[in-house]
């Protein structure tokens, strides 16, 4: 139950980012909702979870861009693992932490990515992939989770992605 | 009869009366103008006439404003709300003034290249999520006739070519997308080179593999050089804005800035049939 609805919310971020969020890009990029939805649910949920709903995440979105598929499920596979690994150590509640975690995961994740474009010959000069992708959108993710954390945290705890008792 | 009621009075009075009702007679409305003394007497009160309409102005203003200090708040909401449906009205307007414009253009491009491709008109109404690739879908598919690597352009310039196309849908790959590859040249020197995208957040492009003694300035125009065979000859591409060496030492790289405003784009030509794809018209840059 729990994933179906965060799957749909995947859907819904890939929607926003796939049309709204063009007409509001800033310096170029679009921020990576999908990948703060990942982050929330691995700092939340641990790394197993994290990982694998990470990955159908990315899945999604793949099957969605209809090309690479598999590019972004791996690289949200990851990040959904190294966030789940900050779970234990940090305060649920702080906004400010989730931001920063979710930064600098978003640089990963774009690094990750950029080392499979590598991959799947196509070749981006290092000096545009890290001004113009990859450090402007994990800002801008960044700057996104103060207004979507609290309703997921406040979800998570008592909404739809509570955890239902065994 | 008393005494104040004199014959004397009374004819008079009589008199009075009747000079003034035969004054009353002739100064009727539409009389052709004004007698010497209502002309005068018009003229010299005119300013305190004035001066006493102004102050009592003031007055009546001074007491509306209070009185009407109460009812301001909802007479503001209201007028708000007026301003606010008159905005909309006004950018409607403005949006329906704007798509006629672009799609004017659309046309005379249309009937200008009329004999060299014919175009479908298609609509944006997505991108890909990703801030990596420059994938646009557009609203026209197989069954209005698209098939993949047909080229894409605005009446400004090349936008790209088609890369995966479903029944109602096509996905069109931007010339900024780190795989397009486009051949190129430069309209005024001739020389050739290959267009490639960077990412699709710079919306910029780049000439690659130009040989290093060839001249490559600021503001020369790329186009289409017809080689590689997707994209027709002369179409143009962009403008360059920068020069450099490449590591290599053999080549230098131009950076070029498209036309055609590759963030922004509504609604685009995809070049269907190609007729004549050597003797293109001049071709023209912004």
């Amino acid at each position: 139950m729990r994933s179906i609805v965060f799957l749909l919310l995947i859907i819904i971020a890939l929607l926003l980012q796939s049309t709204i969020f063009t007409f509001l890009q800033v310096a170029g990029v679009k921020p990576d909702l999908i990948l703060m939805l990942v982050v929330f649910n691995g700092f939340l949920r641990g790394s197993r979870e994290g990982a694998f709903l990470g990955f159908l995440a990315g899945l999604a979105q793949d099957i969605f861009s209809g090309s690479y598929i598999g590019l972004n499920a791996l690289t949200k596979m990851l990040a959904g693992y190294l966030v789940g690994l900050a779970e234990a150590r940090f305060y649920k509640e702080s906004v400010i932490i989730v931001s920063l975690v979710t930064f600098m995961v978003g640089i990963l994740n774009q690094l990750a990515c950029y080392v499979l474009l590598f991959y799947l010959n196509i070749e981006v000069a290092p000096f545009f992939a890290l001004g113009q992708v990859i450090m402007p959108s994990a800002i801008y993710t960044g700057l996104m989770v103060p207004l979507t954390y609290w309703k997921f945290y406040s979800s998570y705890e008592k909404g739809w992605l509570r955890e239902r008792e065994p | 009869m008393p005494r104040f009621v004199s014959y004397k009075n009374f004819f008079l009075l009589s008199v009075l009366v009747g000079i003034t009702l035969l004054v009353m007679r002739f100064t009727h409305l539409e009389r052709p103008q004004l007698t010497p003394m209502e002309a005068a007497i018009k003229d010299s009160l005119a300013p305190v006439q004035g001066a006493l309409v102004r102050i009592a102005e003031t007055f009546r203003n001074g007491t509306e404003f209070i009185s009407s200090l109460g009812r301001l708040s909802e007479e503001n909401k209201a007028l708000k709300e007026q301003v606010s449906l008159l905005k909309g009205q006004l950018y409607l307007q403005e949006e329906l003034k704007q798509e006629n414009k672009r799609l004017k253009e659309l046309l005379q491009y249309q009937d200008r290249y009329k004999q060299n491709f014919s175009v479908r008109t298609a609509a944006v109404i997505g991108r890909d999520p990703g801030n990596w690739f420059g994938i646009v879908t557009l609203n026209k598919g197989s069954k209005d006739g698209i098939v993949k690597n047909m080229p894409v352009v605005t009446p400004s310039g090349l936008v790209g070519k088609i890369v995966a196309v479903s029944q109602n849908t096509s996905q069109l790959m931007l010339i900024s997308d780190p795989r397009s590859g486009v051949g190129a040249m430069v309209q005024e020197t001739r020389v050739p080179g290959v267009l490639e995208g960077t990412t699709a957040g710079t919306g910029e492009t780049r000439l690659i593999h130009v040989p290093k003694d060839t001249q490559l300035f600021d503001g020369q125009t790329i186009i289409t050089s017809g080689i590689g065979g997707t994209f027709p000859k002369g179409i143009p591409i962009g403008k360059i804005t920068g020069v450099s060496n490449e590591p290599t030492g053999l080549f230098k790289t131009a950076t070029v800035v498209p036309f055609a405003d590759l963030h922004r784009l509504e609604e685009v030509l995809v070049i269907t049939t190609i007729y004549n794809p050597d003797i293109l018209p001049p071709t023209e840059g912004n």
